[in-house]
């Protein structure tokens, strides 16, 4: 059973969405570690090291993700860990910028799959196994 | 019916209580000096011959002992993350009534290896991930300790999937090894309790005889374990109390020292107010912290750096030049109140939780770290610097809320263990819990605050 670590980052504290993350998760048969809301992106790596997690699936709902996030693949491989899967998904931007453009942002930032809003997340649970399975 | 006679060894002085269960209350009390060379049973032949001749009718079944002489349980614990099992493997051996000299994080190398060798720890800790998490580094770090010159207890409490493999390299390397359930199994859940009885067997079996206490064996029948460990007992017991005997309910407790200052908080509730995000590691009710750097002595210069106040004035600076070089010197009283006011001021501010305040989009929002002690009543004083003082109370009062943002009480009733009776009934407080917490409840005073 592979571990993936959830939870929202930044200063936001949209609960729901990342608790319907973990139901799925559990429900596909993933160990789950959610770390809720208000999350760094030190607790993240943190969470990893600890648990041996293979995948991090980081939840943004209020527009300030990219600041959040901004060096976040960096970190992972300072510390060691690039190997680990890191995903983002939610209203990643505030307006309405071409979700192109917010994917490419993202993925420079170090984000293997980056999920637009209203994404449905039995599709990302498949993408999750495809790529564990590749790495 | 039966008689106990309770030693509370002490690094200067060795007290010992006559009790009967049959009554409630302590028969007696006597102490002497602890004898500082290689064997600590002269001061407790020195107590027991007090007490045969003060009371010629003395006698008793059992014998229990805690001890901090010779240093006390001198511990290092290692652990993956800082924040994480670190500091997971540090609240155990608090807990468990040990004194951290070391703590290391992430992979030791041979200089932090070397480091642990000159420490000469009594026991380790060896800690690092989840259940089923980490076992890359905690494997590195039983294979490091592989190498350490001397056999040491080891107590290995990280990961259980690796822990047959790292139990067959700290044998082979010939270390004591002994393995208790993991101190975080999982993600921001702390598992103390297997830890800390790992500690006190280990305490119980190697440690007494490492420091020169073996001769103990004859007279002592049962429990001996750390003087902190005894504390914490009897503080549980007095808090949360039994079936039939209510407890004072939440509580906190310090004990000032010359090297070191302990706050214990006993509580019943972890629930955050509504509104507030707890992170962190959730952290034990029953919490013993220990501080290092803050004592009358040994440590006294190191209380001067650290409050600035104290620091301005030159007659209580000299004052401590003098006592930190004649530890059994003239002491002065005014001088130690300020000094101790100072060690429990920062010690409890160490020990309690804090918030945090975040302006975010969606307004302020409030994080909450470690233990929010605000509504606890009861603050109870420990160890003669506290209960000797002219003025107890103006040591004490420092534990109160002064800053909105560190979770410490909001308003309490001071108790002195005027008579230094818990550390000895702590050694019953599981045998006959019902009599430790009624005599506890006799002997406890309360003072005006």
């Amino acid at each position: 059973m592979e571990t993936v670590v959830i939870g929202v980052i930044g200063a936001d504290v949209h609960a729901v969405g990342n608790r319907i993350i973990e139901y799925a998760l559990k429900q596909a048969g993933f160990n789950v570690v959610n770390l809720g809301v208000m999350v760094s992106q030190q607790e993240f790596l943190d969470a990893v090291i600890e648990t041996n997690a293979k995948a991090v699936i980081v939840s943004s709902l209020y527009g300030h993700g990219e600041l959040d996030c901004r060096g976040m693949g960096d970190r992972f491989i300072e510390a060691g860990y690039g190997h680990v899967l890191l995903y983002i998904g939610g209203n990643l931007v505030i307006g309405k910028t071409d979700f192109s453009e917010v994917e490419v942002k993202f993925k420079a930032m170090g984000f293997h799959r980056v999920f637009p809003p209203n994404s449905d997340i039995n599709e990302g649970i498949e993408r999750l196994k495809e790529d564990l399975l590749k790495s | 019916m039966k008689r106990y006679c309770l030693m509370d060894v002490g690094s200067t002085f060795t007290k010992g209580c006559w009790v009967d269960t049959d009554h409630v209350g302590v028969l007696a009390w006597a102490s002497a000096p602890t004898t500082a060379s290689s064997d600590i049973n002269e001061g407790i032949q020195n107590v027991l011959n007090k007490l045969k001749t003060i009371y010629p009718d003395f006698n008793y079944e059992s014998m229990r002992l805690c001890s901090s002489a010779k240093g006390g349980l001198r511990m290092v614990a290692i652990g993956l993350v800082e924040d994480l099992t670190l500091k997971a493997a540090r609240m155990a051996c608090a807990n468990a009534g040990a004194k951290l000299v070391g703590a290391y994080s992430h992979k030791i190398n041979l200089q932090e290896l070397k480091e642990i060798e000159h420490l000469k720890p009594d026991i380790i800790l060896l800690s690092g991930g989840t259940d089923g998490g980490n076992e890359e580094v905690v494997l590195h770090n039983a294979k490091q300790l592989a190498k350490l010159n001397t056999a040491l207890p080891i107590l290995y409490a990280g990961n259980k999937s690796c822990q047959d493999e790292i139990q067959q390299i700290l044998n082979e390397a010939k270390h004591d090894v002994r393995i208790s359930a993991n101190v975080m199994p999982t993600y921001g859940v702390l598992n103390v309790e297997s830890a800390r009885d790992q500690i006190r067997a280990c305490f119980l079996e190697q440690i007494i005889e490492a420091k020169g206490l073996s001769a103990l064996s004859t007279i002592v029948q049962d429990i001996i374990m750390p003087t902190p460990a005894s504390v914490l007992d009897a503080l549980s017991l007095l808090a949360y109390g039994t079936k039939d005997e209510k407890g004072l309910g939440d509580l906190m407790a310090v004990d000032v020292g010359g090297a070191t200052t302990d706050v214990y908080s006993l509580t019943s509730n972890q629930a955050a107010p509504s509104g507030v995000q707890i992170k962190g590691l959730i952290e034990p009710l029953a919490k013993r912290s220990v501080e290092g750097d803050l004592g009358l002595r040994i440590s006294a210069k190191h209380v001067l750096d650290l409050d600035s106040e104290l620091h301005e004035n030159e007659d209580l600076c000299r004052y401590v030049d003098r006592i930190t070089q004649e530890i059994h010197g003239t002491s002065n009283s005014s001088f130690d109140i300020r000094l101790a006011s100072s060690c429990v001021k920062i010690a409890s501010r160490r020990h309690a939780g804090r918030l945090e305040q975040i302006y975010t989009p969606m307004g302020l929002e409030t994080i909450q770290y470690g233990k929010d002690l605000r509504t606890v009543k009861t603050l109870i004083g420990i160890g003669g610097p506290i209960v000797y003082a002219d003025e107890p109370s103006l040591i004490l009062s420092q534990v109160k809320q002064t800053e909105a943002d560190i979770l410490l009480p909001q308003s309490l009733e001071f108790i002195l263990d005027k008579q230094y009776v818990l550390s000895c009934l702590g050694l019953l407080a599981k045998t006959d819990p019902e009599w430790t917490l009624k005599t506890m409840k006799h002997h406890l005073e309360k003072i005006n605050g």
